[in-house]
């Protein structure tokens, strides 16, 4: 009974994460139609960000909004200097298709190389804010520690925040303009490339949220190759795609859902199955529901 | 008529140009040292590889990012025949094709559904799940893997043949007879079927062509030439394990192919030789410039993304068909 219980508190923390990441890769995709594959080295460059901020004003949650911050800033130069570029020079012939994709995942190999030329490649601590004890029951420790407590508020936060800008303000409705119908959007008078620009910022600051809040609640430790951010990327993508790459809510299902699954399985499986599990679990959502579980229709009404 | 013997002795020309390339790097493994044959043998590795996703990619328009799996899919099906069933050589690389082409089809059969990113990130989420499931199962020998033992060069070819030269020869080989059997192919019906659909899959549909039948089968092709490269592999390195197969091998292959130029099996070469040359450019220019050990570690991960935005950005489609299409241009000028 415990056990189910802690399994399931497990699945929605590293939910959390996952659905922050998920939003990020979705922002992106709303906004400028790239699945961005470099927003895991990003969230690992804010993160890096972050613990120099740590460092300076010795408070975590002081540096997790600057890290935000530092993440949307460097998100924007990134689509300023390059992606607009690219979309200029290779949206033709038969690489059009990938060439979005192969030029993210060089951004990804560069922004990692980058980080180890300035950090090394030795692994650095953050230290958890607070304690990341499991309440007690009885004579149960449960799964859920004031510190997940805090990144399942803070992921929640987030997300609610952004709905609202996305479904209650004009910004927003630029936003979803400019995806949805870049040409007319510009005859109605909006500045579509700055709108995209934007919607990369908030990528960066939601991506930067993820990876602040991930490093202490897993390992506690940085580093150029950690694995934990491959994870990041990988399953923030599973999460996206289930979810149907459009729409926020379905960035939080896919995330949650696919917390939850992993949890299970790693529980009650075996630990070396997780990565495979993501794998099935995407193929599944796509065959039987090709557009994820909150599909484009849903998203354009969005 | 004159156009059928045109593509008849087209094809005798590929022929017997390929004859003279294998004699040419026969005569080459010959001359250089151990290192260098080791090397080649590396890069005719990534040839096949390389090959495998430019036939994907760049004919049937499916991307993959997780073609490393299909490669560790092939290593481990030559490991398990090579330990349990004590098959020939030659026979335990046929069965790395099938293996990894049986599941290239059912992995396709599901790919063919799947869009441009829906697919990048199936098979990314693949390419990280597939190496850990050998812990899940002894028989994949779990983290320390599996050795992989080609056997020595026969007593035949003399004292001082080694076993890198012998490796070389035989990798060599299935690499030139992949490129020829490949070029066929791309010619052939299937190609200008891949092709068609690459270009505009409705218009192929109401050609009569079965979209999902064929880009199942250039997913099943591409994946049997993928395990070959891994049966390649693990003869080189002597083990499979799943430390061997990681996601920057399907980042690296990816990377050759657009380097190679994704549309055209004529620069497959280049970015194999690219693959294997930089890590030593890198350490080059390192030791030269002095650098410290998080710059050496570095500089070939910096090298390989910049040179892939680079290519990104001013030859998409590669230096191959950018010189191809220059040429024409040029063509079309004089003309007038």
């Amino acid at each position: 009974m415990y056990e189910l219980i802690n399994t399931t508190l497990i699945g929605i923390t590293s939910g959390s994460i996952y659905a922050l990441m998920a939003i990020a890769i979705v922002l992106v995709w709303r906004s400028t139609r790239i699945v961005n594959f470099a927003q895991a080295g990003m969230a690992l460059l804010s993160t890096y960000l972050g613990y120099e901020f740590i460092r300076i004003f010795h408070s975590f949650w002081i540096a997790l909004p600057l890290a935000m911050v530092a993440g949307a800033l460097v998100a924007a130069l990134i689509d300023l200097v390059f992606m607009r570029l690219l979309v200029k020079h290779a949206s033709q012939g038969p690489i059009a298709a990938v060439a979005p994709i192969i030029a993210t995942l060089g951004l990804l190999g560069v922004i990692r190389a980058f980080i180890s030329f300035f950090w090394g490649n030795q692994d650095l601590a953050i230290d958890s804010p607070i304690s990341n004890v499991g309440y007690t029951v009885g004579t149960h420790t449960l799964a859920i520690s004031p510190l997940k407590l805090a990144i399942l508020i803070a992921s929640l936060a987030l997300m609610g925040v952004l709905t609202l800008l996305f479904q209650r303000t004009n910004l927003g409705l630029a936003l979803r303009a400019s995806a949805f119908a870049p040409e007319i959007s510009r005859l109605a008078g909006v500045r579509v490339d700055g709108v995209r620009t934007l919607g990369w910022a908030l990528a960066g600051a939601a991506g930067a949220a993820a990876g602040m809040l991930q490093t202490p609640n897993g390992t506690g430790t940085l580093s150029p190759d950690s694995i934990e951010f491959s994870l990041l990327l990988v399953f923030g993508f599973i999460a996206a795609v289930i979810g149907g790459l459009e729409s926020l809510l379905g960035a939080v299902l896919g995330g949650l859902i696919l917390g939850l699954v992993l949890a299970f399985v790693l529980t009650y499986i075996s630990g070396s199955l997780v990565f495979i599990t993501g794998f099935v679990l995407l193929i599944v959502v796509l065959i039987a529901l090709p557009r994820g579980i909150i599909g484009a229709k849903g998203a354009r009404r969005a | 008529m004159r156009a059928v013997h045109k593509i008849k002795s087209n094809s005798t020309t590929r022929f017997i140009f390929f004859i003279a390339l294998g004699i040419v790097l026969f005569l080459l493994s010959n001359r250089v040292d151990e290192l260098r044959v080791y090397q080649g043998a590396e890069i005719a590795v990534y040839v096949i590889a390389i090959s495998s996703l430019i036939l994907l990619t760049g004919y049937s328009g499916q991307i993959s990012l997780g073609h490393g799996a299909l490669v560790a899919i092939g290593g481990y099906a030559a490991a398990v025949a090579n330990i349990n069933f004590h098959v020939p050589i030659w026979l335990t690389f046929f069965i790395a094709v099938l293996v990894s082409a049986l599941f290239g089809a059912l992995l396709g059969a599901a790919a063919a559904r799947l869009s441009g990113p829906y697919l990048a990130g199936a098979t990314l989420a693949l390419a990280v799940g597939l190496p850990s499931i050998a812990n899940q199962f002894t028989v994949l020998g779990g983290e320390q893997g599996l050795t992989f033992d080609a056997g020595m060069p026969p007593a035949s070819l003399g004292e001082d043949f080694t076993v890198y030269k012998w490796n070389f020869w035989i990798a060599a080989l299935a690499t030139l007879a992949i490129l020829w059997l490949l070029q066929n192919i791309l010619r052939s019906r299937y190609g200008r079927t891949w092709r068609a659909i690459r270009s505009n899959d409705v218009a192929a549909e109401l050609s009569g062509i079965a979209i999902g039948r064929s880009k199942v089968l250039a997913f099943a092709l591409s994946a049997g030439i993928a395990g070959l490269a891994g049966a390649c592999l693990a003869m080189l390195v002597g083990t499979v394990s799943p430390s061997a197969f990681p996601i920057s091998l399907s980042f690296s292959l990816l990377t050759g192919a657009v380097l190679a130029g994704v549309t055209t099996l004529g620069g497959v070469m280049i970015g194999a030789v690219v693959l294997v040359a930089i890590p030593e450019i890198a350490d080059a220019v390192a030791n030269r410039f002095g650098g410290s050990e998080s710059v050496t570690s570095n500089l070939p991960g910096l090298l390989v993304s910049a040179l892939l935005i680079l290519t990104v950005l001013l030859v998409p489609n590669g230096p191959v068909e950018q010189m191809r299409t220059i040429r024409s241009r040029k063509g079309v000028a004089s003309h007038h």
